[in-house]
């Protein structure tokens, strides 16, 4: 074997973490918000909302359509395969963008705006339920033959794992969506969101400890990973250096900090992140298929990271720069309104 | 109703839906992107705030799409994994790779300054602003490039070979520069581009008819209008050239789209059908108008054909596409409707030498106004016609000639994929809706003409500077 096919795989693992990460990171609070739209109390404040996100939200679900599109060119096997087992989960999210993404201007020329405030919130509600579940599905396993390809039943993704996953990931999002909220907002808006931040900070981390004690006592594989030297010393850092994320995250909403507890709740996500990848690593499918059998030719991979890698600073460098341009407090009513 | 438990089927089913849906939205987007650099780069060169009102009136239709557009093109994306799983495992090294430079030099390209486009006129200057709305519509019309060399491949699969039921490539450059992919590029290009100019041509022509403004739409008439003179030709021509290339590279589909089933020997001329009612069944037409000798002339300028033209006949019925009458006609409307539109730029422009379209008259040329209302929808029309040619044509392939599109879907039990096509054909019925409600509801209220333009005022129109931005200055366009 040589360097090659070990290399560029995990290569490219490494960027589909990262497009997988800004996905999770910048859709996540735009979903959070979403979410949190639907307990807003006025048409004001929702409009607040949706204007906060009316400049970002196409830019960050990108980041998504990228990552599938990575996939897809980089293992081809693993993007077939884990799409059409989690065809439920996947076809759920699928919904829940399209009544998203068209309430944006659907809702502002309408006058009945109930049903596409409903449509946006429920929307972003179901897309991170989709996601939940199939980012469980995937963790869970998915049955398959010695070619790879899916051989288990429709509903293989459904368990106690998997849900507790989805209810956590909500919270993720409403958590981040809520430091968002209180960097890009003021008065009485903000203080509500400090409360929900907090409210959604102690959520997760319940959720976080299920997890972390559900996953070895379910799954075989996490089990003999996680304990198995030297990888037990990183997985024992990952609780502990959560739990003081979390910590100074609440320190630093009871202290009214406006952009800490978004740099701090990123972090946290980052935190889990490298938990997970270093679960997962180096399967696509856990246990049943590596990065190196699912990849692409090296050729393909070669050629992808030339055009497609190479390009990853430029994505970053104009996405922040919008960040910049529309920098500053959101105050104003329904977006784009003319 | 047996197909209703074919996955196969189904998921072809879906497929269609989704991919009919979704392109009627990138169609406008593009085209328009372009109109909006049009519009501003005059703007900025004359300094006649006309202009720049168009770019914010066009703009907010733009958005509509956009956002439509997004919503149904996710869809299309996950079902390559979702559906057609053996399909994404055997071309992953090369279409899934376009697909990923589709994302990332298009969309997210578009995506991330459509923002400063629509909601950044007054947050940066107008020469960046103008960078803005270029790069918009350079990432639009770039995606066309990407999807239309995937598609391309996938009629005329080149630059590698499949080992084990896996195309590896050899040569990258081959394999995009595939024998489809220049002429279909510049198809779609000058398609969608027609399809917008002659929204933007129908929608002005609505307004100058109810004398609603009507000196501000001559002006985006005209702006239009003078481009569809370039457009409409160059597209029959280069959808001439189109058709030239599937006679030189896929019979069946060729064979089908003139309802042909017996083979037309090279060396002789042979008769064009005009209207036919093909019969799959007894292979061959139950009913037909000929035009004689004229399909020599309508391929290659030609009476005697260079070489045959097979017959579907030639092939076994697994071998060749099933829908014959649907592609027949579907050729047939969209060629009619290229012909047609190019028909009434003709006209349109002879008015306009004879100094029929000055602001004065142009309200008194109500006939032709009300052809170009009619023609808004055309292109559209036009645009799904070619495709269904294009892609019911390839069929019974997924890869001409390579994968069997049988061969090509996911093992998937067949309720999933019903229920998910109901869910696309009830989800899209609303959209559709939705959109055609609001659209219209964007144009019935007209162009907002009282909007503060940027770089007039006495106020600094970029407020740039960290630390001095205040609540009160969000854009006037965020403030109701």
């Amino acid at each position: 074997m040589d360097t090659l096919t070990y290399f560029l795989p995990q290569v490219w693992f490494g960027i589909l973490a990262l497009f997988l990460f800004l996905y999770v990171m910048l859709d996540g609070f735009d979903l959070g918000v979403g979410i949190l739209s639907l307990t807003s109390s006025s048409e004001e404040r929702r409009g607040i909302l949706m204007t906060s996100l009316s400049n970002v939200w196409d830019a960050n679900e990108t980041w998504l359509v990228l990552m599938g599109g990575s996939l897809f060119g980089a293992f081809p096997l693993a993007y077939g395969t884990i799409l059409s087992a989690l065809y439920i989960p996947i076809f759920i999210m699928l919904f829940g963008i399209i009544f998203r993404a068209v309430a944006f201007e659907f809702r502002e020329q309408s006058n009945r705006k109930f049903f596409w405030n409903t449509a946006f919130g429920a929307g972003s509600f179901v897309v991170a339920t989709g996601q939940g579940l199939a980012l469980g599905g995937v963790l869970a396993g998915i049955p398959v033959d010695s070619a790879g390809h899916f051989t288990g039943s429709t509903w293989g993704w459904l368990n106690l794992p998997s849900v507790l996953v989805t209810l956590t990931l909500i919270q993720g999002y409403v958590l981040i969506g809520s430091t968002y909220l209180v960097w890009k907002t003021e008065g009485e808006l903000q203080q509500t969101h400090y409360r929900t931040a907090k409210l959604a900070a102690i959520t997760t981390l319940t959720g976080a400890i299920l997890i972390t004690i559900a996953t070895p006592i379910f799954y075989e594989y996490a089990r003999t990973r996680l304990f198995q030297a030297p990888q037990v010393y990183i997985f024992a850092a990952i609780p502990v250096l959560g739990i003081l994320l979390i910590t100074l995250l609440l320190r630093s909403l009871n202290r009214k900090e406006e952009r800490w507890p978004f740099i701090l709740t990123i972090l946290l996500f980052l935190l889990t992140f490298v938990g997970l990848a270093l679960v997962v690593f180096p399967y696509i499918i856990p246990t049943k298929i590596t990065i190196y059998q699912a990849a692409a030719d090296p050729s393909a991979l070669v050629f992808m990271l030339i055009f497609v890698g190479g390009l990853i600073p430029v994505m970053l460098f104009y996405n922040l720069y919008q960040y910049i341009v529309f920098r500053g407090k959101v105050t104003s009513g329904p977006y784009g309104g003319e | 109703m047996h197909f209703l438990s074919d996955t196969v089927v189904l998921s072809r089913m879906q497929f269609a839906l989704t991919a009919i849906f979704h392109m009627i939205w990138p169609v406008l987007t593009t085209g328009l992107g372009i109109y909006l650099v049009l519009v501003e780069a005059l703007w900025l060169k004359t300094r006649n705030p006309d202009y720049y009102y168009q770019a914010r009136f066009w703009s907010k239709l733009y958005l509509l799409n956009f956002g439509i557009g997004v919503a149904s093109g996710i869809p299309m994306e996950f079902q390559f994994g979702t559906n057609w799983a053996p399909f994404s495992e055997a071309v992953g090294n090369f279409f899934g790779s376009i697909i990923g430079f589709e994302a990332s030099w298009s969309f997210m390209l578009e995506a991330a300054f459509l923002g400063i486009m629509v909601f950044g006129w007054e947050r940066v200057n107008p020469t960046i602003h103008i960078v803005a709305t270029i790069l918009v519509a350079f990432g639009a019309n770039l995606s066309t490039f990407w999807i239309l060399t995937a598609n391309s491949w996938m009629q005329t699969p080149a630059g590698g070979q499949f080992n084990d039921g896996i195309f590896v490539v050899n040569d990258y450059f081959q394999a995009i520069f595939n024998p489809f992919m220049a002429v279909s590029v510049a198809h779609m290009f000058l398609a969608t581009l027609e399809t917008s100019l002659f929204v933007i041509g129908g929608i002005s022509a609505w307004y100058i008819i109810n004398q609603r403004h009507p000196a501000f739409f001559s002006k985006a008439f005209k702006v239009a209008l003078a481009t569809a003179i370039a457009v409409a030709p160059l597209q029959i021509y280069v959808g001439h050239l189109s058709g030239e290339q599937v006679y030189h590279r896929q019979p069946t589909k060729m064979a089908a789209m003139e309802a042909l089933w017996e083979t037309q020997p090279a060396g002789a001329p042979a008769d064009w059908s005009l209207v036919a009612l093909p019969n799959t069944q007894a292979e061959k037409n139950d009913w037909e108008i000929k035009v004689p000798n004229a399909l020599g002339l309508i391929l290659e300028f030609k009476l005697n054909l260079s070489e045959s033209v097979q017959g579907l006949k030639e092939y076994a019925p697994s071998d060749r596409p099933g829908m014959v009458g649907l592609i027949y006609y579907s050729f047939r409307t969209m060629i009619a409707i290229g012909f047609f539109l190019a028909g009434l730029m003709l006209l349109t422009t002879l008015q306009w030498l004879r100094g029929k379209l000055s602001p004065e008259t142009i309200a008194s040329q109500r006939w032709l106004l009300r052809g170009w209302i009619f023609s808004a929808p055309l292109g559209y029309i036009a645009v799904e016609s070619g495709w269904i040619v294009r892609c019911v044509g390839r069929q019974p392939w997924v890869v001409y000639g390579q994968i069997r599109t049988a061969d090509a879907v996911s093992n998937l039990p067949p309720g999933n994929v019903l229920t998910t096509l109901i869910g696309f054909a009830t989800t899209y019925t609303v959209l559709f809706i939705g959109a055609l409600y609001f659209g219209s509801r964007i144009i019935r209220r007209g162009p907002r003409l009282d909007l503060p333009i940027p770089g007039i005022e006495d106020k600094p129109a970029v407020n740039t500077e960290p630390g001095k931005f205040t609540p009160d200055e969000r854009p006037v366009e965020a403030q109701q």
